[in-house]
């Protein structure tokens, strides 16, 4: 894609929010983020074939750690966005590198472990991640003088997703997209191809987990307050079921699947109240058992079949 | 010329029994040695200790003046040692150039942080355009954007060959390449398996099939419970008293 088609995206979606009231312009940022936060895990699950239920731990990694670090530590901003990558890093190394020499299961347990601890070190954390309640009552520090605030911040969020996507997209139309592929598909054969399997799988943990911090640390100053019940491990299942619905494997599929699972309570709630969660659970069982390929793999076989009739 | 892989006194067991033993044999650039065997011979055995699956007991494994034995397999196909699978292992969920691509991994250049800032395009490029000429040098260009799950078994075994070939091995090992394939599919093999020896590059050939090895390779090594029993010229070995031993005895147990 060319600058121009990035840029005119970024125009479209960040000029949105302005004609938004702010109840919709809070649905609409809660949108994006679950859009960003698909797109990387899909990265890691549908494209590298990694199961981790640590994804969204590490969004709430990135939360609190730049909350602590500016308003607990006093930090400056840049050094608290540099340290707040950096513990992402640092702490996806650390899960990474002894569970992918592992066989797969491993890692779903070792990530599942640390998105159980992450929740209990925010609870017992005492006054440094303000235990249950969390931490509330900061506002965002001002940049170059300037209060980011409203649709302004809204366009942050866009940023953020559409530099996330410019990642992800360009890694995946390369060598290193097909060799993440191959890995998912017959790592013994990658392996005879000159794919260092386990390097490739450090590597795409790490990189996924970090952007999953830096998109916690953009929803920090969403709700401006940051606490336990947020990072919970239902949320890490979400995602995982955004990505298998939408379609894995495909940067369409999770932008589908996670707009569509998103929003779909803020239909379904009026019409048949808290039973939306049985259309959720249909939809779920169906994309596994039925469309192993997700809405985008019907919207293929529909295209594809269209053609042919034609 | 000098020899590009030196195998001695290589020497594998699993538990009591000695799978390979002792072996020697050289594969010199642009020839196509033939390893045959009854089955059990150690054939198998042989190819997973050169391309890195195994670890051996004893004995050295030299590509190009340096000791290979004991490397990972990816440190070994990014030396220039590239091979096939026996039971074709495609990557099913990219298309055939994409497969082929795979092959080309050790190719490139371009860091992480360049793909990002997009600098890797021209020599995705290059690889792209080199990828779409092996694809038509194994005769799978019709086929070149299609889903792998729509090749034949025959043209799944071309595309093996192809992802082999786009990490420009200096030695290509082909484990029971003829396996499965039709006899119009085998002399096709068979004429790209000399194209290939004909580029220069070393052609190992492990093989049960002896009416398709034979007439191709030039030079063969006969294994036999782990041992190597015969080598030479292929009209040599089939005329060799031990070699018709080992072959009759194996189609008599049968």
């Amino acid at each position: 894609m060319s600058a121009l088609r990035w840029l005119g995206a970024f125009a479209v979606l960040a000029a949105l929010p302005f004609f938004l009231g702010s109840y919709y312009n809070d649905v609409y940022r809660k949108l994006l983020l679950w859009i960003t936060l698909a797109l990387s895990y899909n990265f890691l699950f549908g494209i590298c074939g990694q199961v981790a239920f640590s994804h969204f731990a590490f969004y709430g990694v990135g939360a609190y750690s730049i909350v602590i670090f500016l308003f607990q530590f006093g930090l400056p901003f840049p050094v608290a966005i540099v340290l707040g990558v950096a513990l992402c890093v640092l702490l996806a190394l650390a899960v990474a590198i002894p569970s992918t020499r592992l066989e797969g299961f491993y890692l779903a347990l070792a990530t599942l472990a640390l998105a159980q601890l992450f929740v209990v070190v925010l609870n017992e954390g005492g006054a440094v991640t303000g235990g249950t309640g969390g931490l509330a009552n900061y506002r965002l520090p001002d940049v170059f003088g300037v209060r980011i605030s409203g649709p302004w911040y809204t366009a942050v969020i866009v940023a953020l997703l559409l530099g996330t996507y410019a990642v992800l997209w360009r890694l995946d139309r390369s060598w290193f997209g097909r060799a993440c592929r191959a890995v998912r598909d017959n790592p013994e054969a990658a392996a005879a191809m000159g794919v260092n399997v386990a390097r490739t799988k450090v590597i795409v943990f790490t990189l996924t987990s970090a952007l999953a911090g830096v998109a916690g640390m953009v929803y920090a100053f969403v709700d401006n307050t940051v606490n336990p019940p947020i990072f919970g491990l239902d949320n890490a299942f979400l995602i995982l079921f955004m990505v298998i619905v939408g379609g894995a494997g495909r940067h369409a599929g999770a932008v589908v699947g996670a707009t569509l699972l998103f929003l779909m309570p803020f239909f379904l709630s009026p019409l048949i109240g808290h039973h939306h969660v049985l259309v959720f659970g249909l939809l779920v069982v169906a994309a596994i058992l039925v469309w192993p390929r997700g809405l985008i793999g019907i919207y293929d076989e529909a295209s594809r079949w269209i053609r042919f009739s034609r | 010329m000098d020899s590009i892989l030196q195998v001695r006194h290589l020497t594998k067991r699993f538990g009591g029994l000695t799978a390979v033993s002792r072996l020697d044999f050289d594969v010199r650039p642009g020839e196509i040695l033939g390893v045959i065997g009854p089955n059990g011979a150690g054939k198998s055995t042989t190819f997973n200790l050169i391309a890195g699956a195994y670890g051996a007991d004893e004995g050295e494994i030299r590509f190009a003046g340096r000791d290979i034995l004991g490397l990972p397999p990816h440190e070994i196909a990014a030396r220039g040692v590239m091979r096939t699978f026996q039971h074709n292992r495609p990557f099913p969920g990219m298309p055939v150039i994409d497969n082929v691509l795979v092959g080309a991994h050790t190719k490139f250049r371009t860091g992480l942080w360049g793909l990002v800032t997009n600098l890797g395009g021209s020599e995705e490029q290059q690889a792209r355009r080199k990828a779409r000429d092996l694809v038509g040098f194994v005769g799978l260009s019709e086929a070149r954007d299609a889903d792998v799950a729509t090749l034949s078994f025959g043209q799944g075994r071309l595309l093996e060959i192809a992802r082999a070939l786009a990490g420009e091995p200096r030695l290509i090992l082909f484990d029971e390449p003829a396996a499965g394939l039709t006899p119009a599919e085998l002399e096709r093999l068979a004429e790209i398996i000399r194209g290939i020896a004909a580029r220069g590059i070393a052609v190992l050939l492990i093989e049960h099939d002896m009416r398709f090895l034979l007439p191709l390779a030039q030079r063969v090594v006969v294994l036999n419970f782990g041992a190597k029993i015969a080598e030479g010229p292929p009209e040599a070995v089939r005329a060799n008293p031990d070699v018709m031993q080992a072959y009759l005895g194996d189609a008599a147990a049968v």
